[in-house]
């Protein structure tokens, strides 16, 4: 890099270069002194200025002229950079701009900015020194001229970004983030070239990934990140080729990423040459812890946001108090399962209370203590009063009462209904009030056993779960269908009836979860 | 469960709640109605957890609403009748 200088300091002679002084790009390169260099874009010339010399001319809109002139100074940069710089150094710089015409000209877009702009482009070479004096200044605000005239456009391209650290990750995307046109406000101030000693070499990666970055919408990103990492970035890693080689894998990775976008993949590929001779040298194990870190934390975070919809969950769940996750999942499978039962339950009798105003009552009462109790003696002509009350107590719609308690229980209560109208509603628990379900497929086949109502309970009992999700209308439906011969005091199926009665069926089943 | 916690032992506690988990997961996957309209081997346990969580407070809602529609039946009908009762045991 410092050979470069001189042909930099010579060319500050030729500021005579026509200077349209609408579009001027300083660019920075961080020599061995401490002196910060630009290298001025002059209307397609690369003219070296210091950081002190400013080009007179700033035309006033800057940005217009930035445009028209980008394919200019492309043009003309290529013819004037060899001048200037030496040839290797330029090839690759100039390669660059020459590659993508709406590269450039986003690239110049952000140039209005007039900070610095970062680095990384085009140094597609290894040899980072080469006119790439211009260290891509990492992302922290721009000691150099903040009050850069927008009119000058700093190249940012010549990256042989320094930010290589792992670190530079971050840094790295934003030297990216340099060439794309989004970023740029940001990662020209950035540039403002540090001192940071050594010029970065093999940054080749970050070059690569400035490039790469045309307008990706990581660019802003990138860019927001590397005003706090490129500080750390560029001091620390000056002089660490092994991070750059680590940056460079990274920044590669990213860069694919922002690949797609970019119009600068020519110089990519020259970058990523020029990486691959680096990568060498011990980044295939930094990938691979590097790849290790990435599975943790990602391993890490899926297992938070499992274990924070667990919490969220067990808040849900009434009473549970249970720590473990499998028993706490256990009860939730039943919580829900019972849920999903006083549903079902009280969204049927919603619907039947209403269809029940036109059938007599009289009709309903046998048939409620009928069928619907299962365990009732069909025979007696109960009032129905006394059986409600026993199922009110499970207080179906306080299912937390005793989910808890629900799971394989399956005390069969007997069903003294007929003389007690009221055995407690916790003695009601029948069965699992999966059992319930099945009701529609148990009711039928326990009619003739109405008589004893224990008989019914065990009828459920085994049934299968999975047939809770039937809907109950079936179940009403089904009741018709199957029970000609119900009850003997129900003489005509009427679906109010059979529905009711499946309505206390499951009802009383549900019981058993409260 | 003992025999997982046993296997966990040499693979720490993570065999026994990943075991458990996919079991239970997939159990709630049956429950779910989103889920299981859906493929059903596709969803992670977080994803599992969070529909649970979604329908519980579904159903705490439909279960409100249907009490109070159901108390307001009953405030319609008569005292003693059959659905007045029906009403009440549902209710409570």
């Amino acid at each position: 890099m410092n050979h470069c200088v001189p042909d930099f300091h010579e060319m500050n002679d030729d500021d005579s270069i026509p200077t349209p002084s609408s579009f001027s790009r300083p660019k920075k390169t961080t020599t061995g002194e401490e002196e910060i260099m630009e290298l001025l874009w002059q209307n397609g010339q690369v003219v070296v200025q210091s950081q002190n010399q400013r080009p007179p001319n700033r035309s006033a809109s800057s940005g217009e002229v930035v445009i028209p002139s980008d394919r200019e100074i492309r043009s003309s940069a290529e013819e004037q950079q060899h001048l200037f710089i030496q040839e290797d150094e330029m090839a690759s710089w100039l390669q660059y701009p020459l590659d993508d015409s709406s590269f450039d000209r986003d690239f110049y877009a952000d140039l209005l900015y007039s900070t610095p702009p970062p680095p990384p482009l085009t140094t597609a070479t290894a040899q980072p020194r080469a006119a790439a004096e211009i260290r891509p200044p990492p992302i922290p605000a721009p000691v150099a001229r903040p009050d850069n005239p927008p009119r000058v456009q700093n190249f940012v391209h010549f990256s042989r970004l320094p930010i290589r650290q792992r670190t530079a990750r971050e840094s790295s995307t934003v030297v990216e983030s340099n060439e794309t046109p989004a970023a740029a406000p940001e990662s020209r101030v950035s540039h403002t070239v540090t001192d940071s000693g050594p010029p970065v070499n093999a940054d080749s990666a970050t070059v690569r990934t400035g490039g790469t970055s045309a307008a990706a919408g990581t660019c802003d990103y990138t860019v927001a990140s590397s005003p706090g990492s490129s500080p750390t970035s560029f001091s620390g890693d000056t002089h660490q080729p092994q991070h750059k080689p680590a940056a460079a894998a990274e920044d590669r990775k990213r860069k694919v990423r922002e690949v797609d976008d970019n119009e600068c993949q020519s110089e990519d590929i020259e970058f990523e040459a020029a990486e691959g001779k680096k990568q060498g040298c011990g980044s295939a194990s930094t990938k691979r812890s590097r790849a290790a870190e990435v599975h943790n934390l990602s391993e890490r975070r899926r297992r938070d946001r499992i274990n924070e919809k667990m919490r969220a969950l067990q808040e849900l769940i009434p009473r549970c108090n249970k720590s473990d996750k499998a028993s706490m999942l256990d009860e939730a499978i039943e919580y829900l399962k019972s849920l999903q039962l006083q549903v079902q339950m009280m969204s049927m009798g919603c619907g039947m209370v209403p269809m029940m105003y036109p059938v007599g009552v009289q009709q309903y009462m046998p048939a409620a203590m009928g069928l619907g109790m299962g365990m009732m003696d069909m025979g007696m002509s109960r009032p129905m009063v006394p059986y409600p009350p026993m199922m009110a107590g499970s207080a179906m719609p306080n299912p937390a009462a005793t989910v808890a308690h629900m799971g394989p229980r399956f005390p069969i209560r007997p069903f003294h209904m007929r003389p007690v109208p009221v055995p407690d509603p916790s003695a009601l628990q029948p069965t699992n009030h999966a059992d319930q379900v099945s009701n529609s497929t148990a009711i039928p086949q326990n009619q003739p056993r109405f008589q004893n109502f224990p008989d019914p309970y065990q009828q459920y009992l085994g049934f299968h779960p999975t047939q809770l999700p039937i809907p109950l209308n079936q179940v009403v439906v089904q009741h018709d269908a199957n029970k000609p011969s119900t009850s003997k005091d129900i003489g005509n199926p009427h679906n109010q009836q059979t529905g009711i009665k499946t309505m206390l069926l499951l009802r009383h089943f549900t019981l058993y979860t409260e | 469960m003992s025999s997982r916690r046993q296997q966990s032992r040499q693979s720490g506690a993570s065999r026994i709640t990943d075991d458990q988990i996919a079991d239970l997961v997939s159990k709630l996957q049956q429950l779910i109605p989103e889920i299981r309209s859906r493929r059903s081997n596709k969803s992670s346990a977080s994803k599992v957890l969070q529909e649970t969580c979604n329908y519980i407070r579904n159903l705490h809602q439909e279960v409100d609403d249907l009490s109070h529609r159901l108390s307001g039946l009953l405030q319609s009908t008569d005292a003693d009748s059959a659905q007045a009762t029906i009403i009440r045991s549902l209710l409570m």
